[in-house]
């Protein structure tokens, strides 16, 4: 799968984020929109299935394990948009965007892990196993990883690293080199340790407490790799400082950057036009994060694409 | 789990009027709805079909954040973004048409003129069963509320529509308006062969931390299970006071939802918000009424429309009854 200019009726599907309140990426990057070039992501399902396990696997951050062969298809960086399923009267209404953590084809079952930081979160950490739970997925379009590839670097923070984690398997059953930066505020929250261990990556895993996370930190990290022509393609997700950093030291190397983003949405799938990335004062719509996206291609501004 | 599909029961069916007729009373709203949810189910089992809204030509719609969850409900201030007439007749309508369910489309305007233009683009397209005219978003720059919160307006755009196109034209109501049937009646004088009611509730949501609205136009409409008291109150006095067939809307979520608009005089109903929070509560509604006709040894649903028991109730502003139109055969 590579990425096009122009989409099928001819507009640009480049975007800016700083004038995207919705997206407030840095002014150094400008998004394209994927063409999926014929590849159709796995088509979204709506299934009702029982929770087989949801922990504290950190503190506020819980896995959710789902049993659906629909889920465990899914792509690398796919969604789903999850509600507890309980009364529709009252919260929450709307159902949840999550990453897929993990996926298990051969159990059926797909890990989801999200932080509790309102009551649709709080309501999904009540959940027990053999409780139900309602997802519409996989939806999205899926992190591409080119058959010529045979390195790629992993750039996650704090929950985005949950959007990545796919990506680690897949590359492990590809065996393709991983290396990875991990970033989160302290370290009882660096999530996908486990992951990258049994992927046999290579990570860097810096903090907040430490001050490791820095970006004057990692940035001599990520040069290196890039420098070495070791990783063909790039990942980033979670923070804005990273997505920049990424983007400007890859570019150069000509690694192709991509990010996938998170957005408010109610459907998932495209319908309710909710999570457009657009801005004030556009004469048409602009793409939106959960059909469109989550996954956009990433260039330096000011290069034209 | 695999979504069961539900089989057709004679007992639903229902007549909208001016030859709409559906194999059952349940329909998604216009703008909770598109093909994308035909790869969760067949959609050809839903007595109807009702596309996002266009408008004649391109328009972007509002700033994000668009929606935001409220107390049972939520905020929306999608502001419609629509790629326009030609664009929907090409690339979307077969997209609806290969079901098999009448696609009713949601027409919308900035002016008067822009809802004459496209029931005269759309009539006589192949697979346009009806219009429905939505003068109701609370969330356009101009044209939604000084159309639709005025009668003489109302009546102006629904004539210009009902004159230029040759079938089935729903008009679709704002409940943002002190008396309703006011609009209903309006509608009804300009060639309405049906309503439906209500769109969204004007209202405001502002985050206390970031001390900012959480749509980015301020205000947006209130949906979902919060609104349905009083949609379900709007419904009962527009049903008094027009004589056509309504449609009701406004936080459905399950088939005793929908009862209790069919109970307050409506013909068949609508589902919006709650296709996000379970994409096949239209298909339970269906089911749900199914089993209501059986249990109630019902003939046809429509045995029970406006079916209300009065007494022991005294109702404090009874609604106002319809008066005869001109120019109606009946």
């Amino acid at each position: 799968m590579t990425s096009e200019l122009l989409d099928a009726n001819g507009t640009i599907p480049v975007f800016a984020g700083t004038h995207v309140p919705q997206l407030r990426l840095p002014s150094s990057v400008r998004l394209e929109v994927m063409q999926t070039n014929g590849h159709e992501p796995t088509p979204a399902t709506f299934v009702e299935t029982e929770i087989i396990s949801n922990d504290e696997i950190a503190p506020e951050h819980y896995l959710m394990r789902v049993r659906s062969e629909a889920l465990a298809n899914g792509e690398p960086g796919q969604f789903g948009v999850i509600r507890p399923g309980a009364a529709t009267d009252v919260h929450p209404i709307l159902p949840r965007p999550m990453a897929a953590y993990r996926y298990d084809r051969d159990a059926g079952t797909a890990d989801f892990v999200y932080r509790v930081v309102g009551y649709g979160t709080a309501a999904m950490a009540q959940r027990r196993a053999g409780d139900i739970v309602e997802i519409v997925g996989p939806v999205g379009r899926p992190f591409p990883i080119a058959d010529t590839t045979n390195g790629i670097l992993i750039v996650g923070r704090g929950i985005g690293v949950c959007s990545l984690t796919t990506l680690v398997d897949e590359a492990n059953r590809r065996n393709i080199e991983i290396y990875a930066v991990f970033s989160a505020r302290n370290k009882n929250v660096v999530l996908g340790k486990d992951i990258i261990k049994k992927a046999r990556g290579n990570a860097l895993y810096v903090d907040d407490v430490d001050g490791s996370s820095d970006v004057g930190n990692v940035e001599p990290w990520i040069s290196e790799i890039i420098d070495s022509g070791r990783v063909q393609q790039a990942y980033v997700c979670g923070s804005n400082r990273l997505i920049e950093l990424t983007t400007r030291l890859a570019a150069p190397a000509d690694v192709e950057t991509y990010v996938s983003l998170e957005a408010h949405m109610a459907c998932g799938l495209g319908y309710c036009h909710s999570c457009a990335t657009g801005a004030f004062g556009e004469s048409a719509e602009s793409p939106l994060v959960c059909r469109d996206g989550p996954v956009f291609r990433c260039h330096p501004a000011g290069v034209t694409v | 789990m695999a979504v069961q599909d539900t089989e057709t029961d004679s007992r639903l069916g229902v007549d909208l009027g001016a030859g709409l007729t559906l194999k059952n009373p349940v329909m998604p709203a216009s703008g909770c709805f598109g093909p994308e949810m035909g790869t969760l189910f067949d959609l050809g089992q839903l007595g109807a079909l009702v596309p996002k809204t266009i408008f004649y030509g391109e328009r972007a719609g509002n700033p994000a954040p668009r929606t935001a969850e409220s107390p049972a409900g939520m905020l929306n201030s999608i502001g419609i973004p629509s790629r326009g007439v030609e664009h929907f007749l090409t690339e979307l309508l077969p997209e609806y048409t290969k079901y098999d369910s009448p696609v009713i489309v949601s027409i919308g305007g900035l002016g008067i003129e822009e809802y004459d233009r496209l029931a005269e683009r759309l009539n006589g397209e192949p697979g346009v069963a009806g219009l429905e005219v939505n003068i109701s978003c609370p969330n356009l720059e101009a044209g939604g509320m000084e159309i639709g919160a005025s009668p003489a307006n109302v009546e102006r755009v629904v004539r210009g529509v009902s004159d230029r196109f040759d079938g089935p034209v729903i008009a679709k109501l704002t409940p943002n308006i002190t008396n309703i049937a006011d609009i209903a009646q309006a509608s009804e004088q300009g060639g309405a062969t049906a309503i439906s009611a209500i769109n969204t509730l004007s209202g405001m949501v502002i985050d206390v931390d970031n001390q900012r609205t959480v749509t980015g136009t301020m205000t947006g409409g209130v949906s979902g299970p919060a609104i349905r008291p009083i949609a379900v109150r709007m419904v009962w006095q527009v049903c008094a006071a027009v004589s056509l067939p309504v449609v009701g809307i406004g936080g459905i979520t399950s088939a005793k939802d929908a009862l209790e608009f069919i109970l307050a005089g409506a013909t068949a109903v609508a589902v919006g918000t709650a296709n996000f929070t379970r994409p096949t509560t239209m298909l339970d509604v269906i089911e749900g009424l199914k089993t209501y006709v059986e249990t109630h040894h019902l003939n046809s649903i429509i045995d029970v429309r406006g079916q209300l028991e009065e007494g022991m109730r005294v109702a404090i502003e009874p609604p106002r009854p319809a008066t005869p139109v001109a120019g109606r055969a009946d």
